[in-house]
């Protein structure tokens, strides 16, 4: 606990929490995505933008329902990078690398269509399960590597998934400049298109709904792991306290390293929903930081899988909103990158209200009410 | 071109010495661009450079006061920073904010100057002598002055971290923070001067990248280059002498690719040399866990945990 006097007759006294209220933690980002939005509109009203017309155009992506499917199916891959984050956070470990783990999963999807379509491999019927599983153990592998050497020897996994990102994106660059450049695509950086069948489109038509059977399968699956078998109650005691989890006799090396594997592997099947479900190619740059965005998804949505789908749809929405206030208000698209790092902060912010109660005695010492 | 590694390192090998791991040196850098940009305009070149390194202050001290005071995690922090500045620096991409912002700081632009994307380059100063040397001199010794300051700076720095009480005062703190608070030191103290320091030098890196090297405006100009610096950082083993080699290993990397694409040598060559970089950090971070190289080397044992006096 700690006492400031401000006054002689004023004194702030700050106190950690031990429990705190959900209706609280639920008010206090709210709070906190609001004053984001304020702070940000009065950034741009300085800077000669219209914020009204920039926010009317956020709401209507949400309200429209054209729109709100685009904003579902951008939401997917960002859903999908933020279930695996939840696994990853949770075991302590900081995974700063989804977005590398999304190329990794493109890669993977891409390749399985080009193996099939150039040298004629596996039926049509067996690419699109076949991009799947591969998809998850590319990104898996990816994010298996850095957690490899964190239990084995505690090499610095923020540092290590950070540096994996750019090597990976380096790596699906010189693909798509280089070999997988499509023959007949006038020497565009682009794949080939990908067949119907190697699509999210392929049943119901619209990506958005197969992607999110797929997600709510998936988040279901994350949610019994977590909660009902012994390798979710694992993580979760590597993540509390790493000496308890070595008293329980729980394999350190394999926990983690599968609790990795499975972290990027959520991310690879997210790139996956990118290439085959928003694209339908492969293209350089072809993740808008979705990967940083899942970020962000995960701190707030409290490490709740369910939690995730509501919160991605809010950030898949701000990319759709992005992506028409560039082009038809001719308000910059960076309004949305400033606006998401705006709610990162003050969540965090926020974050410290609710770890602490802060009460500010006057007088003789009674609490304000 | 090593140069904006070196200046942006130099920064972060305090802050990660004095234990604190400062991931917003990318939105830092490129902000240090945007103002740079902005200002040489509207004022010319020293105001630009003061304004940049101001601006950099104040983006260290939101990290600071978030990650040292208030103990929120440093990673996190310094991610919102990078994504803060990247999305403030996109906004002048548009010419009508920029004309705004640039009239308003300076009504008495001529017209054509609020349009303009680019940037007047600092002047090259040949040293005197020296650079007559033929061959070498040229290349060694006609830079502008940020190449010769970075230089002196990273000695300089060299100095007080490893012979001077400072030097081993900020050690003392990235290495045990509450033994350190226990013989008297004011630990949060040191890390607010050290994350202060890392912000000011990163967006005068990217002040000098912008105005000294490339001073063409897009969005995300900077292009990774902080997290390039990060790893900087690790490879020199966190010293600032190091930091010199390693920076202009880097750089050299980066024009030896930019020079194959020029003879065509080699099309897919830039991609893997571009990965190099990362590459050798992690091979680095690899060998620096090894307990016998991490005890000879003195990794910042605290880095990345935020000290409180309640929970030590």
């Amino acid at each position: 606990m700690i006492k400031y006097r401000l006054r002689p007759n004023v004194v702030v006294k700050i106190e950690r929490r031990l429990h705190y209220p959900r209706k609280l933690s639920v008010l206090s980002t709210i709070l906190s995505i609001l004053i984001a939005f304020g702070v940000a509109g009065a950034a741009l009203t300085i800077l000669g933008a219209d914020a009204l017309i920039a926010y009317s155009q956020i709401i209507a992506v949400f309200i429209t329902p054209s729109l709100l499917i685009e904003t579902i199916k951008y939401a997917i891959p960002i859903g999908f990078a933020a279930l695996g984050l939840n696994i990853a956070f949770r075991m302590n470990f900081w995974n700063i690398g989804a977005e590398g783990q999304i190329y990794l999963g493109m890669f993977a999807s891409t390749g399985i269509v080009l193996l099939h379509v150039y040298y004629g491999m596996f039926p049509e019927y067996f690419v699109l399960p076949m991009m799947i599983v591969t998809s998850f153990i590319a990104g898996g592998a990816w994010c298996a590597l850095p957690s490899f050497l964190k239990a084995k020897m505690k090499v610095n996994e923020i540092l290590t998934t950070l540096m994996m990102n750019y090597i990976a994106i380096y790596f699906v660059d010189y693909l798509i400049y280089g070999p997988w450049r499509d023959p007949k695509g006038f020497g565009f950086p682009l794949s080939i298109p990908f067949p119907e069948y190697a699509k999210l489109t392929l049943i119901f038509g619209e990506s958005t709904y197969l992607g999110s059977i797929l997600f709510i399968a998936m988040a279901t699956l994350v949610y019994c792991i977590l909660k009902y078998t012994k390798l979710g109650f694992e993580l979760k005691i590597v993540g509390e306290s790493l000496d308890t989890a070595r008293y329980a006799g729980t394999n350190l090396t394999k926990v983690i390293t599968l609790g990795g594997f499975l972290s990027g592997g959520f991310a690879g099947l997210g790139g996956l929903t990118i290439v085959s479900g928003i694209i339908g190619r492969l293209r350089p740059r072809a993740s808008a930081g979705y990967g940083y965005t899942a970020i962000i998804v995960t701190l707030l949505s409290t490490l709740n899988p369910w939690l995730i789908i509501p919160t991605s749809i809010f950030f898949g929405g701000l990319f759709v909103a992005g992506n028409t206030l560039q082009v038809t208000l001719n308000i910059p698209g960076a309004t949305i990158e400033m606006l998401q790092a705006l709610i990162f902060l003050f969540i965090l912010f926020g974050e410290l209200f609710k770890r602490y109660k802060i009460t500010i005695l006057t007088g003789g010492g009674k609490p304000e009410p | 071109m090593g140069t904006i590694y070196l200046i942006a390192s130099l920064g972060e090998v305090y802050a990660e010495r004095s234990g604190v791991l400062n991931l917003g040196l990318e939105g830092m850098m490129i902000m240090g661009a945007a103002i740079s940009f902005i200002f040489t305009i509207a004022y010319g070149h020293l105001v630009a450079i003061l304004m940049a390194a101001l601006i950099g202050v104040l983006m260290s001290l939101i990290l600071a006061v978030m990650a040292i005071h208030l103990r929120l995690n440093q990673v996190i922090v310094g991610l919102a920073l990078t994504l803060l500045g990247l999305g403030l620096s996109g906004l002048i991409t548009f010419p009508d904010i920029r004309r705004r912002i640039l009239s308003s700081l300076n009504p008495s632009l001529p017209e054509s100057m609020l349009m303009i994307q680019q940037a007047e380059k600092l002047p090259e100063i040949p040293i005197p002598l020296l650079s007559q040397i033929p061959l070498i001199g040229k290349t060694f010794f006609t830079h502008n002055i940020l190449v010769y300051t970075s230089l002196i700076l990273a000695i300089i720095m060299w100095f007080i971290l490893f012979k001077t009480r400072y030097g081993l005062i900020i050690r003392s703190v990235g290495e045990n923070p509450s033994m350190a608070d226990s013989l008297g030191v004011n630990v949060f103290l040191v890390r607010y001067v050290t994350v202060v320091i890392s912000g000011l030098f990163a967006s005068l890196a990217g002040a000098y990248f912008f105005i000294g090297f490339h001073p063409f405006w897009r969005e995300g100009v900077t292009a990774g280059r902080g997290f390039i610096s990060l790893a900087l950082v690790i490879l020199a083993t966190w010293n600032p002498l190091r930091a010199i080699l390693g920076a202009y290993l880097f750089g050299g990397v980066e024009t030896f690719q930019y020079r194959l694409q020029l003879f065509g040598l080699g099309a897919q060559s830039p991609y893997f040399l571009a990965m190099l970089p990362y590459i050798i950090t992690i091979i680095t971070l690899i060998l620096i866990s090894i307990e016998s190289i991490r005890k000879r080397i003195g990794v910042p044992a605290s880095l990345g945990t935020p000290y409180s006096r309640e929970e030590a």
